[in-house]
């Protein structure tokens, strides 16, 4: 394929320019990165993606960048239940890896964004993100700092008025199109053929997960290649104990302000019961109250806590929660909304141990390095608001 | 046979003859079969897939009594001929067993079968005897 | 690498959506300030919930869930449609745990709720305790204008429902499986079509008719009882007026037709989907060439190929929008212009869509 080559080409002369060391556009167990044709990569574009993905000055206090919720030494996540924005205001939503979102169909849990520039655009203008009014700050620095205006006039011959959030959104895409990450334990053994990359252990959760476990058929795995995502939306049942009850009052308010101009982007994130809406605050799709996106598992044992409020915390309470249908206990009552594809798993002890190994199994090379890094930056930061 | 020599060779050339016709009825046998053994054959089959029928309607006995056909009347809908093919509740290629298999471990919560179980035979006999006619499509999804 | 999808089709895709089944029309009206000028109405329709005794207080999650479902989004209309129909099929076997298991939790609906009686609830004890719970199992009613026909189209032979089966139990469970080269075609019957007659006597043919049946009154495929033995002489009876909907439950799939004056619907099973008829390849089958296929299911999610639907009946002719948990959301409404239902996305042979392919 053309596309694959080219990536190639430009992966290698990316290893090579600047001495900042890129993956190839297809690692193992993955397909080729979607670029799509009006944001094509280029090594100075990345750069300066990634240079506007670290500005703290894009926000109203000077202290948030991208990078805040999305740190690289925590897999671009910040090992927070819900992200802090300025003032270290709470989100509602835990902040999902910005590693292999470039294969994503939508971005957001809620898939309000229909690509990586679009959402690159939305928390600079989320109060509780970066609090900006509008974009004209992020402009006003980029037009006129030098090294931006340099960098913007090599990579798209635009400066001045002519640089618009536009160049911005495509630039920090870029970057984060290079942020792919296959070559786990999983993929040298599933498709290099490596029969001792896992361990027994992982080997019998593999088989778990395609099997009792259930869980292949929203976290993919293909005979070529693994995106552990199906890119649909699901209600699996977390978080609705909150709204139980009160989903029609909630659905028919959500509408009415939608209707009278609220944005949906600081809506669900700025209250709890609203975000607990899901994909139906996109679509008002009847059928998808509570659903959210499935997200990648790839590195999913270094991007604690889980799922879209960020209440579970370790793969062991994530395996639970699914071995019991869909609960935190198995007493408790099962979500009226929930997918079809949640049910009692009746997984044994053992198989729960396995499964939760074989998710280790999915932690790229340059990640498990950090490892341990990753724990310490996570410990700071509870330590930090008090949490043991 | 030439006519005037020696009866002794003759016999034997004879002999001879028959006894490697005989060597190839021998032989032959093994691929041998009547239009008997064709209905017989044919009856063994179809009491099979009489089996294969029970089992699909109800005859497994699952642990939450559904059974196959409530999904699949006369198992349509299964596509025997599409298989071996990319199953994407297995994430892989499979053969028709397999997905029988995962079919009665999910919708119908019960024990899978091995795919030479006697069983999964007669399911797999009814399931393809109700679409014959219909040609190979290996891998359709 | 083309974008997939560019930003404005995205958000306008999102309107899109809106039409397709996401709020009734009515709520779409008064959002937009449109004064429609016109009594419509809508009433939510549910059906086929399949209810199964499996042992004890236990009953199979798989229909229970798809119930329960149904009925949560059904309570997420707003504003309340007028009434909700429920198409039958309550129980899988008649039994009276499976009927008031169903019922109970159909009674979590908001709203006034009517039955229409479906075969699994009539072959065990011939519709006894279904009418002990829900009155009569024929009736008709008047709404804004609107003639409601509420028929019991499950009946069959008198020698097969009384004399062919050494108990009602046996009975039953031949007429639960589908695909029985013993079963019986369904029919209204002499009686009931009398007394439809009557009715329809005291009803102007301005008024718009509603029927409302198990069976689909008319001829699909015999073999899975998708089949009304009487349809013609029951058409026969609608065909004086002006406007006729009917609406009829049993084949879990999306079905819709247009026989002279009548639009015919299918609704949905909140249960599980069935095949279209052309999939058994071995008895030819009479599928409505109207009918676009709603999406092939994926079995993993137990809901994907069961729904709900809402039925706006602005003008007089039916707009039923289906809610396809997993699944994508149609509406197939009566277009004036043609003259028949319509599905509003997908009619068009060019803009069909892979998973609507069945063969």
């Amino acid at each position: 394929m053309a596309k694959r080559s080219r990536g190639l080409g430009v992966a290698c002369a990316l290893l090579f320019a600047g001495g900042v060391p890129r993956l190839p556009a297809a690692p193992l167990g993955l397909p080729p990165v979607p670029i799509p044709s009006d944001n094509p990569q280029s090594a100075a574009k990345i750069a300066l993606g990634d240079r506007l993905f670290h500005d703290k000055r894009f926000s109203s206090t000077g202290r948030v960048a991208c990078a805040n919720c999305h740190k690289a030494e925590l897999v671009f996540t910040d090992g927070l239940k819900v992200s802090e924005g300025i003032h270290k205001l709470k989100g509602t939503r835990n902040a999902p890896t910005v590693v292999n979102a470039a294969y994503m169909k939508t971005l957001f849990w809620d898939g309000r964004e229909p690509d990586l520039e679009g959402q690159s655009q939305q928390p600079f203008v989320n109060p509780v993100e970066m609090g900006l009014k509008n974009h004209d700050p992020i402009l006003k620095i980029v037009r006129t700092d030098p090294k931006y205006a340099a960098a913007f006039r090599r990579v798209f011959g635009k400066s001045g008025a002519g640089i618009t959030m536009t160049e911005v959104a495509r630039a920090i895409a870029s970057f984060e199109r290079t942020l792919v990450s296959g070559d786990s334990p999983f993929d040298r053994y599933y498709f290099a053929g490596d029969r001792r990359a896992m361990t027994a252990a992982q080997i019998r959760g593999f088989e778990v997960f395609v099997n009792q476990g259930r869980c292949v058929s929203c976290h993919t795995i293909e005979q070529t290649q693994a995106l552990f995502t199906d890119n649909r939306f699901h209600n699996i049942g977390v978080g609705f104990k909150r709204i139980r009850g009160r989903e029609n009052r909630l659905a028919r308010q959500f509408i009415a302000a939608k209707r009278g101009g609220a944005n949906v982007d600081v809506t669900v994130l700025t209250q709890k019961d609203m975000s607990e809406m899901g994909r139906f605050a996109v679509t008002e799709n009847l059928t998808q109250i509570g659903a959210f996106k499935t997200p990648t598992l790839r590195n999913v044992a270094l991007t604690a806590p889980y799922m879209h409020d960020g209440s579970l915390e370790t793969l062991a309470d994530v395996v639970d929660f699914y071995n019991n249908g869909g609960r935190l206990r198995k007493t408790d009552p099962v979500d009226d909304f929930q997918s079809g594809g949640i049910r009692p798993l009746n997984l044994t002890k053992r198989q729960k141990a396995d499964l939760v190994a074989f998710l280790k199994a999915l932690t790229s090379p340059q990640y498990a390095r950090r490892g341990g890094q990753r724990t310490a930056a996570v410990g700071a930061a509870r330590r930090e608001r008090g949490q043991p | 046979m030439k006519r005037g020599k020696p009866e002794g060779r003759c016999a034997a050339a004879g002999a001879l003859a028959a006894a490697i016709l005989l060597g190839f009825a021998v032989a032959a046998s093994a691929d041998e079969f009547t239009r008997q053994d064709l209905e017989r054959w044919q009856g063994e089959y179809m009491a099979v897939v009489k089996k294969g029928e029970a089992l699909f309607h109800g005859g497994l006995k699952s642990t939450n009594t559904v059974s196959c056909d409530q999904c699949h009347p006369d198992a349509a809908d299964i596509h025997p001929e599409t298989y071996p093919k990319f199953q994407r509740q297995l994430g892989r290629v499979a053969v028709l067993g397999e997905m029988i298999n995962w079919c009665i471990m999910n919708p119908l919560q019960s024990k899978p079968l091995a795919l030479d179980d006697p069983r999964m035979v007669a399911l797999q006999a009814y399931i393809t005897f109700e679409r014959r006619g219909v040609a190979l499509a290996p891998g359709k999804h | 690498m083309r974008r997939p999808i560019d930003r404005r089709e995205f958000l306008k895709r999102g309107g899109a959506l809106l039409a397709a089944g996401a709020l009734p029309m009515s709520l779409v009206e008064i959002a937009f300030g449109k004064d429609s000028g016109r009594e419509g109405f809508t009433f939510a329709y549910l059906s086929d919930s399949h209810i199964t005794h499996v042992r004890g207080r236990e009953f199979v999650r798989n229909w229970d869930r798809g119930l329960i479902q149904a009925v949560a989004e059904a309570n997420l209309l707003d504003p309340r449609p007028d009434f909700i129909m429920y198409g039958g099929d309550i129980a899988q076997l008649g039994k009276r745990e499976e009927i008031d298991h169903g019922l109970e939790i159909l009674s979590g609906l908001r709203g006034e709720v009517r039955y229409v009686m479906g075969e699994h609830d009539y072959y065990l004890d011939l519709g006894e305790h279904w009418r002990r719970r829900l009155g009569p199992d024929h009736y008709s009613f008047r709404h804004k204008g609107v003639q409601f026909i509420v028929l019991n189209s499950i009946l069959t032979d008198d020698d097969w429902t009384h004399r062919r089966w050494p108990s009602a139990a046996e009975r039953m469970h031949q007429m639960a499986r589908l695909d029985n080269p013993q079963g019986s075609p369904f029919m209204v019957g002499e009686a009931q079509r009398a007394w439809l007659r009557g009715e329809l006597e005291k009803v102007d043919t301005d008024t718009p008719l509603v029927v409302f049946s198990h069976s689909p009154l008319q001829k699909i495929y015999k073999g899975w009882n998708f089949w009304t033995d009487d349809a013609e002489q029951v058409q026969a009876l609608l065909k004086p007026f002006r406007k006729v909907t009917v609406l009829y439950g049993h084949v879990h799939q999306i079905q819709y037709n247009q026989i002279g004056n009548i639009s015919f619907h299918s609704v949905m099973a909140t249960a599980w989907p069935w095949p279209y008829p052309q999939s058994f390849v071995q008895s030819p089958s009479h599928l409505p060439k109207l009918t676009v296929p709603m999406d092939r299911a994926n079995p993993f999610f137990e809901r994907d190929g069961t729904g709900w639907q809402f039925i706006d009946l602005h003008t007089g002719n039916a707009d039923v929008h289906y809610l396809l948990p997993d699944n994508r959301n149609r509406v197939v409404a009566y277009d004036t212009a043609a003259g028949h239902p319509v599905d509003r996305e997908y009619q068009d042979p060019k803009r069909r869509i892979p998973p609507q392919t069945r063969y």
